[in-house]
């Protein structure tokens, strides 16, 4: 059993690849449609290429539900690792993106968190050596 | 960085976008109320929700009307008044540019797939990876169809 494929929940599928290609710099993998959605996943230019992330409609009510609620509070739906933690923060707010959260030092890790304008808070983490 | 209460303030204003069904509220009366000038609340909004308040309140308003034609009984007028549309014209023809069919078309569409009455059919709302399984088998299904087309072309040849 591995760990092979992630999912986040998007209010709008071709908004999130835009989003998560040209912003966040991941690279599109599968965009197979299925009615009026799509099975659409990206994969990170950095590696491992074979971990897929899938956007996922929040046309389920129950989905659009927790996402809202979390967001409100706050809480990020995931976690992206970074390398240059102050680099890329400056890259994505070139870009344009929201920070909730300015990069903090917590014991190992320097957190950050921003918006990824589909609904959803995103941390950004760097490990320190 | 945009400050936590500004958060909330934004968070609110979104919803007062959805949730007021009245034409009359404006832009600038929602700005008002997150506490920030138009243009700064209409930048913020699109950096933190990745569309404009005017698409934010369309693109709600449609969704709702979508569940509304779904799942109740109303009429198609019903439906547009009860979404803050004043025009069931320009309600129907926003309808049918966004979505591609009129709202009555939609209506017995979905209705025909419905499997229960009142209750969403599973196609229009995919639980989370639910997706995946209907897309590989869709994708298998259309390259075997290729596969057997160029078989078949060969065998003509």
């Amino acid at each position: 059993m591995r760990i092979k494929l992630n999912s986040i929940m998007v209010d709008n599928q071709d908004k999130a690849l835009k989003f998560y290609t040209e912003v966040f710099g991941f690279v599109k993998k599968y965009e197979i449609p299925v009615g009026e959605f799509r099975w659409l996943t990206v994969v990170s230019p950095d590696g491992p290429d074979d971990l897929e992330l899938s956007l996922e409609p929040n046309a389920n009510p129950a989905g659009k539900t927790f996402q809202e609620a979390i967001f409100k509070q706050g809480i990020p739906a995931t976690a992206f690792e970074v390398d240059d933690m102050d680099a890329e923060c400056k890259r994505l707010r070139g870009l344009g993106v929201v920070f909730t959260q300015e990069p903090t030092r917590m014991g190992p890790v320097t957190i950050a968190v921003c918006a990824d304008t589909c609904g959803n808070l995103i941390q950004l983490y760097s490990k320190h050596s | 960085m945009i400050t936590k209460n500004a958060f909330g303030r934004l968070c609110r204003a979104r919803d007062m976008l959805r949730e007021t069904h009245d034409d009359r509220l404006s832009v600038e009366a929602v700005a008002r109320a997150a506490g920030v000038s138009r243009f700064h609340f209409i930048r913020l909004f699109g950096a933190m929700f990745g569309e404009t308040p005017h698409q934010f309140r369309i693109r709600a308003r449609l969704d709702r009307a979508k569940h509304l034609l779904a799942i109740s009984d109303d009429s198609v007028t019903d439906v547009c008044m009860e979404v803050g549309c004043a025009s069931l014209g320009s309600f129907s023809d926003l309808f049918a540019r966004r979505v591609g069919v009129p709202p009555s078309v939609y209506r017995q569409r979905v209705r025909s797939i419905m499997t229960a009455p009142r209750s969403l059919p599973a196609e229009l709302t995919p639980g989370c990876l639910t997706l995946m399984g209907a897309a590989f088998a869709i994708s298998e299904k259309q390259s075997s169809a290729l596969l057997s087309d160029s078989v078949a072309a060969r065998e003509d040849s």
